[in-house]
């Protein structure tokens, strides 16, 4: 490639100390406390004995200072970035040199990163996820902001347009030979193409963020709403509850006692979930979809077109009275959310919103929504047969009939009951899903499958078709008693695990069938597939 | 119960070796003694009159249960083996697997990020090899066992030709 050893730059040299800061917080705590306190009992800064040593004691910790304070600045002297010629690449460590490089095209994510601290500073992390649930690949901590803004403009730039090049010469790939193993031949042809792009120069002349169209804001209100409504308030009502009546009734106040810290944590936990949450912007660009939140903490990610793996709506039974809605997405390099407030709040595509702002999401992240602007091939051009507001709402809240005529006169039963698009659980199997089997379904739009499930816990999956990894049909003794088979399909690590459940067995066979079908393009030079082909070659 | 196949008709399957049924009688046999042997340790000290707190019937139970259990599983071994299947269509691989639990699997060529074949000493003593595909989701489990060497290494290749030619990446 045509990188060389030009435009290498460093990050800004403030940033080990806000990286380290807890590191030196450390050493002054440690060296600090005894002296403060015994100040504060009014003795003298050193204690007696070792008023002698006294020097010898400040020279050993400002050795140890000096020594952190060196090796940040080592550490931060051989941290060392450039985007040139398609990749990225990050050299770091003294000692054991580390040197990265990840292609432009193969991005998941960016995400600007501002802990408070950094924010303090005017300063910002940069994190560029690939497909490899786990790490970052590459982070640059701390860059300024205007700095951090301008690098992301510039690696969304490089890569739109790598994936048109490499889009081309796939078509062109494609076109020519349909039989003929071409992956070599295509990857090769990239890269000849990919030399003939000037690299983004990231100099003064680097593109501007590309103009961004403000979708939807989550208000306070609605945020701090949604949290007094969740499951973990009503549980800490319940256990108020509970522990005043077992206090009145036993005369044992102790039983308040066990609530205290249960309390803390739950109110910790909205006060992470408020402070992530909190101002929500959503924007479409060219560039894909950028959501912006965090009250502390602030952290803006940009989701280029077709990166969600999968999605899922949900609606928990106390916000159902108010029409609000969750949406959780599956994005490679994000991984699967643990218990730490960050990543969850990464993989929340829309903390709590409206019908409508869900349906505004949708349109924007569904393959061919927002990534062909002016296009109309948008999730509601898609849908086949009823409109596609129509097949949300069933997905959203529809309930097949109870009792259906045609169930009884179809006495093999092998026609799975449908509602408004979706083929549900049939009714043989209501025994199996008492509460369920009415919601349990799946409907299939032109470039997504849509999966609904939960009566009370509302749930409906989306996941596009050229996004599924893998599919299986699983069958248990006694789903086989009820002739109904799951479906699960096999996306990215993340929130979402998409999951038909309690099909019949025909429809599950069918839609198998179907989907493998779905899942592997045919060559052609035009239409639908070239969704899938966009992605590129594999990096080798 | 009536045991009706879940996938779908019409795919000829490719069974697995039938010396994979010896591997995994062979498995069993070691894992049958070793655990039986653990369990009827109380046994021999209760006899033994080292210990007096497990009451014997108890003693004779544990290992007499297990072995029960274990005696189910040799009759379902068989059985098991016979329903690993592999087909191989234009466009996707397809593995089937169990009679109880059924799971059938199809994972697209273009999916594929790469493939491993094990074998272990038992296997490699028999001939037979693991082939195991594997996507960008860690929930595709694309195993399939007992393979003749030979035969793991034609799939491998196939595989990844076929793959190549079909690549959808992420």
């Amino acid at each position: 490639m045509n990188g060389g050893t030009d435009n290498w730059q460093r990050v800004h040299p403030a940033s080990p100390f806000v990286r380290g800061w807890l590191a030196l917080a450390a050493l002054f705590f440690f060296f600090g406390r005894d002296a403060a306190e015994r100040l504060l009992r009014g003795g003298p800064v050193f204690d007696e004995r070792f008023a002698g040593r006294a020097p010898w004691l400040l020279l050993g910790g400002g050795t140890m200072l000096l020594l952190v304070v060196a090796g940040f600045v080592l550490s931060w002297y051989f941290t060392r970035y450039q985007v040139a010629g398609g990749f990225v690449r990050v050299t770091t460590g003294v000692l054991v040199k580390q040197h990265r490089q990840a292609r432009l095209d193969r991005v998941q994510a960016i995400d600007v990163v501002q802990p408070l601290l950094a924010r303090i500073f005017g300063l910002a992390e940069l994190r560029f996820e690939v497909a490899d649930a786990g790490q970052s690949a590459v982070h640059l901590a701390y860059l300024r902001v205007a700095e951090a803004r301008r690098l992301r403009a510039a690696i969304l730039d490089a890569a739109v347009r790598e994936a048109a090049v490499g889009e081309a010469a796939l078509r062109g790939a494609a076109g020519q030979a349909a039989a003929v193993p071409v992956a070599q031949g295509s990857g090769a042809q990239v890269d000849a193409q990919l030399a003939a792009v000037p690299a983004a120069p990231p100099g003064p002349a680097a593109p501007a963020d590309p103009p961004e169209r403000p979708v939807l804001t989550v208000p306070p209100r609605r945020l701090a709403g949604s949290l007094l409504l969740s499951e973990q308030a009503v549980v800490l009502l319940l256990g108020a509850a509970t522990s005043v009546l077992l206090s009145a009734f036993t005369e044992n106040r102790s039983f308040s006692f066990y609530l205290v810290p249960a309390g803390l944590g739950i109110l910790a936990g909205f006060w992470t979930s408020f402070s992530k949450g909190y101002n929500f912007t959503a924007a479409a660009s060219q560039a894909g979809i950028r959501l912006q939140y965090g009250l502390l903490d602030t952290l803006a990610q940009t989701l280029p077109p077709g990166r969600i793996q999968a999605l899922r709506i949900s609606q928990p039974p106390l916000w159902r009275p108010l029409g609000w809605y969750r949406i959780q997405v599956n994005v490679a390099g994000y991984g699967t959310p643990g218990q730490d407030g960050q990543r969850s709040a990464r993989t929340t595509l829309l903390p709590v919103g409206t019908l409508q702002d869900v349906t505004v999401l949708l349109d924007l992240v569904l393959p061919d929504g927002a990534a062909r602007p002016g296009s109309d091939q948008s999730f509601a051009a898609e849908a086949e047969g009823p409109d596609a507001h129509a097949v949300l709402a069933a997905g959203l809240s529809g309930l097949a009939p109870a009792a259906r005529i045609q169930a009884r006169r179809d006495p093999a039963h092998t026609i799975g009951d449908t509602d408004g698009g979706f083929t549900t659980t049939p009714r043989r199997a209501r025994l199996l899903a008492p509460l369920r089997w009415r919601r349990n379904g799946f409907a299939v739009t032109g470039n997504a499958l849509l999966i609904r499930t939960g009566r009370w816990w509302r749930h409906l999956t989306v996941v596009p078709h050229g996004r599924t990894q893998s599919i299986a049909l699983h069958q248990g003794p006694v789903a086989r008693r009820f002739g109904v088979v799951d479906l699960v399909l096999h996306t990215t690590s993340g929130p979402v695990a998409p999951r038909v459940i309690q099909a019949g067995l025909a429809e599950g066979r069918a839609l198998l069938l179907a989907q493998a079908a779905r899942l592997s393009p045919k060559p052609q030079p035009a239409g639908n597939t070239a969704e899938d082909l966009q992605e590129g070659p594999q990096h080798g | 119960m009536p045991t009706e196949a879940i996938d779908p008709p019409g795919i000829s399957w490719l069974r697995v070796s039938p010396r994979y049924l010896t591997a995994r009688l062979l498995g069993w046999g070691a894992e049958t003694v070793l655990v039986t042997a653990a369990l009827a340790l109380p046994l021999a000290l209760v006899l033994a009159g080292a210990w007096r707190w497990p009451p014997l019937w108890f003693a004779v139970a544990l290992p007499s249960a297990y072995l029960l259990l274990a005696l189910w599983r040799l009759v379902l071994i068989p059985r098991q083996v016979r329903a690993v299947g592999y087909a191989e269509r234009v466009d996707d691989l397809l593995i089937r697997r169990g009679i109880l639990f059924q799971r059938t699997l199809v994972v697209p060529y273009g999916r594929m990020q790469y493939v491993d074949i094990a074998a272990g000493p038992l296997e490699r003593a028999l001939g037979l090899c693991t082939l195991k595909l594997h996507t960008a989701s860690a929930g595709t489990s694309a195993v399939i066992p007992g393979l003749p060497a030979a035969e793991g290494a034609r799939l491998r290749e196939q595989l990844t030709a076929r793959g190549e030619a079909r690549l959808a990446g992420l």
